[in-house]
């Protein structure tokens, strides 16, 4: 006892069992979140690193532009005089059109697997700002009706509940929704229009409850001081509660963007092409633009990921793209997530 | 008088507009068109239902059809003799096992060489082959019928085809054209029989099948090892009940009549309870979700057991044990998880994470492990792990939400009475928001069931149900999930027809489970809020 007492002081308390086992059970927990947290950042380190390889390179410019700015094509692997060759399709034809005799050497071909993927970013570019531009107007004025307008009743409830379930709907069920009514119904075909509305629906209730969130934050006096001085209930909200709200609206929006630019499955059949030679804007008439399929970076993930073999020659373009594409969406969440924060600090009511 | 006035000419900020819209004022306008817009998810629910509906409802009457000629061309009754044919293969399968069994304890005993094993298996293998050969004449008649019955079937389609085309013309107005398309309606009694004459020949060559079978279990060899010959007795005990069988398969088939009408359930039935789905088939195309519906219910289990303790952990950690800084870079991590996009995670399963399971599971010392080894890369249990990682986020945001929630007081109180830190956590905290936790993980459930390119890419897409016998080890099994088979098919089929329209009805399955998921989860918060008071 009194050797015990000799390490500490005289009222340190003696460690019990049942202490024991609660930091035990502390570590436990302390253990699942950070298991999380390292299968996240597992995920995210292997696509980096893999990605990285095709992304930049060692010389000037350092970055892979070819990769940015040309269209998928196929590779051509063969071997001409003892050395190992690596073509696209262009390359090889022009070099078969030099050396003609090297059009009779077997070549093993894997599609997809050179070039770049530019028409892809440029798909989920325009597929992103015309969903987006959809989504929000539909879900800010919702949001601005069932915040200032709507007194509590059984329509408001109504909708209230649709929206808790349109949250819910999984993404292909919206994809073959999408796909009925639009591409079928609507006669629109498989269009960059068609997708949109479809993306646009989808996001629709995360908008919706972000906004609506937002505009909950806009403290009361705002209004009342605005409809005591005369105006009327639409000047209020022009000039006394959007503009306060507004900045959450559009953070809280920046998640409903990654969600759109990650989601494949409603696409899939209403907007996506697996490969496409044009480029968006090369159409005859202004209105074509709105009917024509477009590439996207998550389907062009899935074809690569699926469709072609795994080596080493095809490892570059998938992970490749889907560097880039996490790269994207990752800057997407991060911009959210520090603009919240700031915002946080900024207005204090 | 002049008050008023005075007030216009100042030019008031707020001068009521003299704007009318179909009697309604500019106010008025600005409020119907925001409130329209607080419609639109009304609208677009009911939308989602309607084509649903739209598409797929007509896939029950198609169904019944399919049924209709399966019955009618005779398929069905060649079904019955192939039943019992596939159930000799598997008798014989049985007996393909036991000998690899034998083979493995001889060996394995060291006491024999393989060559030498397989010398002393002689008897057995003749044994085996005689049972094998048994089955001939059967085969060679359920061939003939499966030719005979396959013929009808195409005439009747082909009929179908020409009723279409006619129906088609006639629509465009071409009277004359419609008129010349020939149309000879399928006499079924007549076409089936050929079919149906063939039942003596088949009774006969039953008769002999089963003779054959008795002659040759009597001459079983006795197997050395005591643990197999029980197996034996076993397969003994089977072939006798298959045996026993026969006359069954006799009765079924004399009373079997293509008139019997296919009653109007069915084509639900079939669809809801059906445990094949096969498309595409030259025999007859099977349309019944359970597969897929085990599929998606295996994966999510698998997903949720791993993730709810995960998830569930992780939010009380951080609502009641993290520090503050830890708390600031831990939310945002989780919230960055829940940004990766699915198809991503998907790639991640294929390219490394089936080969680093499958890895992991030969290596010896993990042998235990039920399921361990296995060699498909894509299964189950990879599918459940990227799952997990994508219901986590998602169960950690709302149940961190509910533990939130607990009114401070609980938290002092029970540290008043001297409860520890633990105690009150586990005794007071989790008890409190646990609605809200239960409806956090069915929110996770609903994301997980409504997953699509994690299960499409790495799931292993085999339309089968898994083999339960199995036991646990039935997680490395790879299933095909009712979002996969959509995205997989959807894409390759002409539209408007059966197959279309049932990946439709599959559609509506899943629409109608997330609502009732998002419904429970619902009930289980209202519940909440009342008890805490």
């Amino acid at each position: 006892m009194s050797t015990e007492l000799s390490a500490g002081h005289v009222f340190q308390a003696r460690v019990t069992l049942a202490q024991r086992w609660e930091q035990a059970c502390f570590w436990l927990f302390r253990g699942a979140t950070y298991l999380v947290l390292l299968c996240g950042a597992v995920v995210f380190l292997n696509i980096f690193v893999k990605g990285s390889r095709t992304v930049f390179q060692p010389t000037a410019p350092f970055i892979n532009t070819a990769f940015f700015t040309e269209s998928p094509e196929s590779l051509h692997v063969f071997v001409w005089q003892g050395k190992k060759m690596e073509m696209g399709d262009r390359e090889h034809r022009a070099f078969v059109a030099q050396h003609p005799e090297a059009a009779k050497i077997k070549t093993e071909d894997y599609v997809y697997s050179a070039g770049g993927i530019f028409p892809c970013i440029v798909g989920t570019v325009l597929l992103v700002v015309g969903s987006m531009t959809i989504a929000l107007v539909l879900g800010v004025s919702a949001a601005v009706y069932l915040n200032e307008y709507a007194r509590d009743g059984t329509f408001i409830r109504f909708v209230r509940l649709a929206i808790l379930n349109l949250a819910g709907v999984p993404s292909i069920v919206f994809g073959l929704f999408g796909f009925g009514m639009f591409v079928l119904f609507f006669d629109w075909n498989v269009s960059l229009i068609a997708g949109w509305f479809t993306l646009a629906f989808m996001v629709l209730p995360v908008i919706i409850t972000a906004s609506e969130e937002s505009l909950k934050a806009v403290p009361k006096g705002f209004r009342e001081g605005s409809l005591a001085l005369g105006a009327t209930k639409w000047q209020t909200i022009r000039k006394n509660v959007l503009p306060y709200a507004l900045p959450g609206i559009l953070t809280s929006s920046i998640l409903g963007i990654a969600r759109v630019a990650g989601e494949t499955a409603p696409i899939m059949f209403t907007a996506a092409y697996v490969v496409r030679d044009k480029l968006p804007w090369d159409v005859d008439k202004f209105s074509d633009f709105f009917f024509q399929g477009v590439m996207a970076l998550p389907y062009h993930i899935y074809v690569v990921s699926s469709k072609i073999p795994q080596n080493e020659y095809t490892e570059r373009v998938q992970y490749g793209t889907a560097f880039v594409f996490l790269l994207i969406v990752a800057l997407i969440a991060t911009t959210s997530i520090v603009l919240r924060n700031h915002l946080r600090n900024r207005y204090k009511w | 008088m002049d008050v008023p006035s005075a007030a216009t000419s100042a030019g008031f900020l707020a001068n009521k507009s003299k704007f009318h819209l179909l009697g309604l004022t500019l106010d008025d306008c600005i409020r119907v068109f925001f409130g329209g817009n607080a419609v639109v998810s009304v609208v677009v629910l009911a939308l989602i239902t309607i084509f649903l509906f739209k598409e797929g409802f007509g896939f029950f009457g198609q169904n019944e059809g399919n049924l209709r000629v399966y019955r009618q061309a005779g398929l069905e009754y060649v079904d019955i003799i192939r039943a019992q044919q596939d159930d000799h293969t598997a008798l014989t399968r049985y007996l393909s096992d036991l000998r690899v069994r034998q083979f493995k304890t001889m060996v394995g005993a060291g006491k024999l060489s393989p060559a030498a094993a397989n010398q002393a298996l002689a008897g057995f293998d003749d044994f085996a082959g005689r049972f094998g050969d048994a089955v001939g004449p059967i085969r060679g008649i359920v061939s003939d019928l499966t030719e005979a019955a396959t013929a009808i079937k195409d005439k009747f389609i082909n009929v179908e085809n020409h009723k279409e085309e006619r129906r088609q013309l006639l629509a465009a107005g071409k009277a004359a054209a419609a008129a010349a398309v020939v149309i000879d309606n399928v006499d079924f009694s007549a076409e089936l029989k050929p079919l149906l004459a063939t039942l003596p020949a088949y009774k006969e060559a039953n008769a002999e099948f089963s003779r054959q079978l008795t002659a040759v279990l009597a001459d079983a060899p006795v197997l050395p090892a005591a643990e197999l010959q029980v197996r034996m007795e076993r397969f003994k005990q089977l072939v006798r009940e298959y045996l026993a069988g026969f006359p069954v398969v006799e009765q079924k088939l004399a009373a079997w009549d293509y008139t019997r009408p296919v009653p109007w359930y069915q084509a639900f039935t079939s669809f809801i309870f059906g445990r094949e789905w096969l498309t595409a088939s030259f025999w007859q195309d099977w349309y019944g979700v359970i597969p897929l519906f085990i599929g998606t219910l295996m994966v999510s289990a698998v997903a949720l057991v791993l993730a709810v303790p995960l998830g569930v952990g992780a939010a009380i950690y951080v609502n009641q044990i993290a520090t503050a800084t830890e708390q600031r870079f831990i939310k945002p991590g989780i919230e960055f998880i829940s940004a990766i996009p699915s198809v991503v995670l998907g790639f991640f399963g294929i390219a490394v994470l089936g080969q680093a399971l499958r890895a992991l599971s030969q290596v010896t010392w993990l042998a235990w492990v039920p399921g361990f080894p296995f060699s498909e890369r894509l299964n189950i249990l990879t599918a459940g792990c990227l799952l997990a990682l994508i219901a986590v986020p998602t169960i950690f945001t709302l149940a961190e939400d509910a533990l939130n929630n607990v009114p401070r007081s609980f938290k002092e109180a029970s540290f008043a009475l001297g409860a520890s830190r633990l105690q009150t956590i586990i005794k007071i905290i989790v008890p409190a928001s646990l609605s809200g936790i239960i409806s956090a993980v069915l929110l996770g459930l609903g994301r997980v069931v409504g997953e699509t390119m994690v299960v499409l890419l790495c799931a292993g897409n085999r339309i089968a149900i898994p083999d339960f016998t199995a036991g646990l080890a039935v997680i490395t099994q790879p299933v095909h999930t009712m979002t996969g088979i959509i995205a997989q098919e959807m894409g390759e089929v002409v539209h408007g027809s059966i197959h279309y329209r049932a990946l439709f009805v599959v559609g509506m399955v899943l629409f109608f489970l997330s609502l009732l998921i998002n419904y429970l989860a619902q009930r289980v918060v209202r519940r909440y809020r009342i008890s805490i008071g």
